[in-house]
């Protein structure tokens, strides 16, 4: 909503500085997006006056004036013919700088020297074209900037209105706001309407079929009108709200919608079919083609104006073209009405067709405005467009809207608010916005009644009173103080905490986490090669979706950490390690909503290391990522885990991934990303990627670990290399080593792996370093020694291996 | 110790002879005293010449060890008489000793001076960059989510979630936006169908929260939210924190008073707030909360809009509509309600100048924080 300083004034009487009223008008709930100041900066274009004119003995088509600006008299050379002496004209006096950054310098045209520039309306940025320079009004005074002269100095407020204030969808309703602010009082003044003889209802009728949809509809016929431009002033108050003007009849029904907020339209008078009106819902599937050139397809929810034939106007919303004014309209109908909002809201909403009367019907008309507006309008056009007002307006109100009452506690105002106000403070901010309000009772201190009137359709309770008070007496106002209440001990959901740390520990793993849309392409499933048959291939689709690449929910997170992997490489960002801790969406057949599954995707690239002097570097591989998985289950207190590589996911290396099951349970996936994979993804070297069912690894969790006690005596470690059968697994070794060490082992660990020089073909060698140490003495050689026999012995005769 | 024996030291060079000589007298006994005193003098001349720890371990085996001078003489103690051999026994422990703490005292000083060389031969550029281990980072969503939600825990609230997918009645129709309200149109939502929505705001976690506890209730709620809408300034999918309170006697003041501590916290103190009257279907009476612009300190700026404010959250007293669909009795109870945009506030916090970096996941972007 537009409204500008100048304007405002005209309702009510207030000494605010432009900025103080933008400082209370946003804290009074009406806040102000922008705030311009217009005709700022020409100053120094001033009302001079031509003291002669005379030919430039150089130039057929230019004249040397000088010009008296109050102050001095300068002499400027002009190219207009416009002029004459004793005309005041603008003067832009040396060192102006006009719009489209044109300055304005002492020159010398053709020999003879020139201070300044007399203004076209183009050249002032007033008009788009201009005949000549712009010759002003003769009882302007000399010196004063032309903008002020001409009422042009003003400032424009952006306000950003919240739905719940249709009635400061007007100059008048937010002025009514201002004189609450300055404790003054609104004053609408109304033109003076002269009624012809003819009367109104001799010549049209209005019928309402659909009282419920259209409680008042308000007719006034104005006939033999000229239609054509407007006068200056009312072109020039329609563009200081950013409207433009159409006609002379268009521009008045457009002004009071925007200084009264009450819609109009303007019908042909003539083209109306039997010359009268009838509101009701259109015919199924009725066509109707709007003012704006575009077909509408009706239906039976639409309230739609009928002359004695159909359709012309599509109710609050738009006319339509076959009633329309033209150039050639002499008599029209002003039609001034109040209609459901909701019903304006569907159809505006299903036709996707939104103007400045059905924002207004939408959000809730003033019903007291119908027959005001009317009038204001009525003699308007008769001023500005001629022609005769036919006496008395049809005002069909077969439903009269029902009154509000609402009773104000005093005592609730300040429990909510924490203020201790009195009966007469709250009677007194609520009576500065037009409301009727009185003690409930005689001597009442305690409650009030409220009359609410019509422009308010948003105060319906108690507590929207409530707020008004607050408003009005400042937020700034209620004192800053701190809840008392009782200690409560929700306890969160455990994942909370979980999700949390497990976000620790990958980030402790060097992992950076990223957060990816929920919503994907469809295609996402064919790029990670998922089978035909996989359930993540059934989304949950967006019905309305920004993109088809963001028009289903993610089953996976693995797409979009892909995608992330080629936008980083495409920066020459190496060496990633990204993870992402949210949840998928996966379709739930027979439940409202979809299951929302938390899942961790990450993934690795690029060095092990980062780049750096003096290093090894290698880059990552299978192993890596999956040392970050054991340490993820060390910190679950997972154990019992089966790392078993004759399954993976369809966007892994066969060979080099594995699925992660405790017991029954799978906990998820890991592995090198399938090439096919990375190709899709343009991806063009190794990624190691891992995807982990969240809730499954909480379920596998063990809880906290207990604490085992610390041995003081000294370890002992016992290194042996053993030749074994290249594909043999390494967990056949751990599982026998288990099973054979005896209470004296702490620990064993896999030092090395070798193939090569020295070790037969087809065979791998394994060093194994056995840890020895006791909890309650120092070992023996002797026995460490059996111990340790013992195990090589076990390992040789269950897995046939032979030491090295 | 070591002042000890080189006062001991002392005593037998030039005492302990003159009150030996004093009373005997043996050819042999004065030979090898002699010769005692002559290794002690050589020793102490060999050791303090020594600059190695080599060296003065092969003076220790020439004069101690197990075939070393002091053995050799020791050899011909069984020569002497039983009264000379007490004596003489005392002097070559004396000497010895003093031997032994020779070579220690020496020991020490060249060690120091080895150790003082190879310290100086050590020196390493410390101007060469450091090796690092791979470190990671939160997305500061996660940061400033953590960071809310721990300054609510201290203020006693509890963390609550709800789903992402969303049904229209938690949404919107319990929160007083029935269909066609036009207070819909100030969210673009994202349908699944007529009753599914992607959840514009974190707001229905008040609904469940309220449906499934009695008051009072405390409750801090961070989620995804969604919204229909994609440009400079918005991403069709963002974070939300909600918060709210439920008990007797609320008022609109300490709202006022929870949320100035908060923002007090987040962005530190002596930071202008303002609350102002807005519109929210589900809060009445509603406010904005503005802080004093952090980028020019309200003096006017780019990011403000020039205002010198920033909008950093919504709120208001819970509508006794709401409680209506909860079932909470509003005559007893009151309570107020609040939600933050978390991108704006890291946005502001760090100094972000786009959103879209925060979903583009550079990394770059993401090790800053």
């Amino acid at each position: 909503m537009i409204v500008t300083y100048n304007w405002l004034k005209e309702f009510v009487d207030f000494k605010f500085s432009p900025d103080d009223l933008a400082h209370r008008l946003t804290m009074a709930g009406l806040e102000v997006d922008s705030m311009e100041r217009v005709g700022e900066g020409y100053d120094s274009v001033v009302v001079a006056k031509l003291v002669s004119v005379d030919k430039h003995p150089d130039a057929d088509k230019l004249t040397v004036c000088q010009v008296d600006s109050g102050t001095e008299t300068v002499q400027v050379v002009c190219g207009a013919k416009n002029h004459k002496s004793g005309d005041l004209v603008a003067l832009a006096t040396v060192g102006t700088v006009l719009p489209g950054d044109f300055k304005i310098k002492k020159s010398k045209i053709r020999g003879i020297e020139s201070f300044g520039m007399l203004c076209s309306e183009k050249e002032l940025g007033l008009a788009d074209s201009s005949d000549g320079i712009m010759i002003l009004s003769p009882d302007f005074k000399l010196g004063q900037p032309v903008f002020e002269a001409l009422g042009l100095k003003d400032v424009r407020y952006e306000i950003g209105l919240t739905p719940n204030r249709p009635d400061c969808l007007s100059v008048m309703g937010v002025a009514r706001e201002v004189a609450a602010m300055a404790g003054g009082a609104l004053e609408v003044t109304m033109p003076a309407l002269i009624e012809g003889e003819q009367k109104t209802s001799d010549l049209t009728s209005v019928i309402i079929e659909e009282p419920e949809l259209c409680p008042r509809y308000a007719a006034r016929l104005i006939l033999g009108v000229k239609i054509g431009p407007s006068p200056e002033w009312l072109v020039r108050r329609l563009e200081s709200v950013g409207q433009r003007s159409i006609n002379n009849v268009v521009d008045v029904t457009n002004l009071i919608l925007m200084e009264l907020g009450q819609p109009l339209h303007a019908f042909d008078y003539r083209r109306l079919a039997e010359g009268r009106i009838v509101v009701k819902r259109a015919a199924s599937a009725e066509q109707f083609q709007t003012l704006d050139g575009a077909p509408r397809s009706l239906g039976e929810n639409d309230l739609v104006i009928c002359d004695g034939r159909g359709p012309v106007a599509l109710a609050g919303i738009m006319g339509g073209e076959n009633s329309e004014i033209v150039p050639e309209t002499v008599d029209i109908l002003l039609e001034s009405a109040y209609f459901n909002p909701l019903t304006i809201r569907r159809t505006s909403k299903r036709l996707a067709l939104r103007t400045e009367a059905s924002h207004r019907f939408e959000r809730g008309g003033d019903v007291a405005m119908v027959p005001v507006a009317l009038d204001k309008a009525a003699a308007l056009i008769s001023q500005v467009a001629g022609g005769v007002v036919c006496r008395e307006r049809i005002d069909e109100y077969p439903k009269p809207l029902n009154e509000r009452k609402i009773v104000l506690s005093i005592k609730r105002v300040n429990e909510i608010l924490g203020l201790k106000l009195k009966l007469e403070d709250v009677l007194g901010h609520l009576r500065s916005i037009g409301l009727d309000v009185y003690p409930a009772e005689e001597n009442d201190e305690a409650r009030l009644i409220v009359v609410v009137p019509s422009f308010r359709p948003d105060l319906e309770r108690e507590i929207d009173l409530i707020e008004e008070v607050a408003r009005l007496n400042g937020y700034d106002h209620i004192p800053v103080t701190m809840p008392a209440g009782r200690m409560i001990c929700h306890i969160p959901p455990r994942h909370l905490k979980e999700t949390a740390r497990l976000r620790n520990a990958m980030v402790a793993s060097g992992f950076s986490e990223i957060v990816n849309y929920s919503f994907v392409a469809p295609g996402s499933w064919d790029r990670i090669g998922l089978d035909d048959a996989d359930l993540r291939r059934n989304p949950v689709r967006i019905l309305n979706p920004l993109t088809e690449e963001q028009s289903v929910m993610r089953t996976s997170l693995v797409p979009s950490i892909l995608e992330t992997v080629t936008r980083n490489l495409a920066y020459q960002n190496q060496d990633l390690r990204l993870f992402e801790l949210r949840p998928v969406f996966l379709s739930n057949p027979g439940e409202v909503l979809p299951l929302e599954k938390w899942r961790l995707c990450a993934v690795m690239c690029g060095r092990r290391q980062p780049e750096g002097w003096g290093q090894v570097n290698d880059n990552v591989d299978f192993f890596d990522l999956k040392g970050v998985v054991e340490q993820i289950l060390d910190m679950f207190n997972i154990s019992k885990v089966v790392w078993d590589g004759s399954f993976g996911e369809s966007f892994l290396h066969p060979g080099k991934s594995c699925t992660l099951r405790v017991k029954d349970a799978v906990l998820g996936t890991l592995g090198e990303v399938h090439p096919k994979v990375l190709a899709a993804f343009d991806i063009d070297e190794p990624v190691l990627l891992l995807d982990l069912d969240f809730e499954q690894l909480l379920a596998a969790s063990g809880g906290p670990g207990k604490f085992q006690a610390l041995s003081r005596f000294p370890q002992v470690a016992r290194d042996s290399a053993f030749l074994v059968d290249e594909d043999l697994p390494f967990s056949e070794v751990l599982k026998v080593l288990n099973q054979s060490c005896g209470n004296l082992v702490e620990d064993f660990t896999l030092f090395d792996l070798y193939r090569g020089k020295g070790v037969p073909e087809g065979k791998k060698s394994l060093a194994i370093r056995v840890l020895y140490r006791s909890a309650d003495r120092t070992l023996k050689d002797e026995e460490i020694q059996k111990a340790h026999d013992k195990i090589v012995k076990t390992l040789i005769d269950k897995l046939g291996i032979e030491i090295r | 110790m070591r002042q000890a024996s080189s006062l001991f030291f002392c005593a037998v060079r030039d005492v302990l002879p003159d009150r030996i000589f004093g009373f005997h007298t043996g050819r042999l006994e004065r030979n090898m005293r002699e010769k005692l005193i002559a290794m002690l003098e050589q020793g102490r001349a060999a050791f303090e010449a020594a600059s190695s720890p080599a060296v003065l371990q092969e003076i220790r085996v020439r004069f101690l060890g197990k075939k070393g001078e002091l053995t050799a003489i020791m050899k011909e103690m069984g020569k002497l008489s039983p009264e000379e051999r007490p004596v003489l026994g005392a002097l070559a422990n004396q000497v010895k000793s003093d031997l032994e703490s020779l070579f220690e005292d020496r020991s020490r000083i060249v060690g120091e001076f080895e150790m003082e060389k190879r310290l100086a031969e050590e020196r390493v550029d410390v101007t060469l960059p450091g090796r690092r281990l791979v470190a990671g980072t939160k997305h500061p969503v996660t940061l400033v989510i953590e960071e809310i939600t721990s300054i609510f825990s201290a203020l006693g609230f509890a963390v609550a979630e709800g789903p992402e997918v969303e049904q229209d009645f938690y949404n919107f129709e319990a929160l007083n936006m029935p269909k066609d309200h036009p207070a819909r149109d100030m969210q673009d939502t994202f349908y699944v169908n007529d009753d599914i929505v992607l959840r514009t705001h974190t707001s229905p976690v008040q609904i469940r929260t309220m449906l499934k506890h009695a008051p009072p209730v405390r409750i801090i709620a961070p989620g995804t939210v969604y919204r229909r809408d994609s440009d400079i300034t918005h991403t069709p999918m963002f974070h939300q924190v909600e918060g709210f309170l439920v008990e007797r006697n609320i008022t609109f003041g300490d709202l006022k008073g929870i949320l100035t501590a908060f923002l007090s916290q987040i962005f530190g103190k002596g930071l202008e707030v303002r609350f102002r009257p807005s519109f929210f279907p589900f809060t009445e009476p509603s406010a904005e909360v503005d802080i004093q612009c952090v980028m020019c300190k309200g003096k006017g700026c780019r990011v403000c809009k020039n205002s010198g404010w920033l909008e950093i959250l919504g709120s208001g007293m819970i509508d006794p509509e709401v409680f209506k669909s909860v079932e909470y009795d509003s005559e007893v109870y009151s309570g107020f309600a609040f939600g933050m945009g978390v991108e704006r506030i890291a946005m502001l916090k760090y100094g972000v100048n786009d959103l879209r970096l925060f979903f583009e996941n550079d990394i770059r972007f993401l090790r800053q924080f």
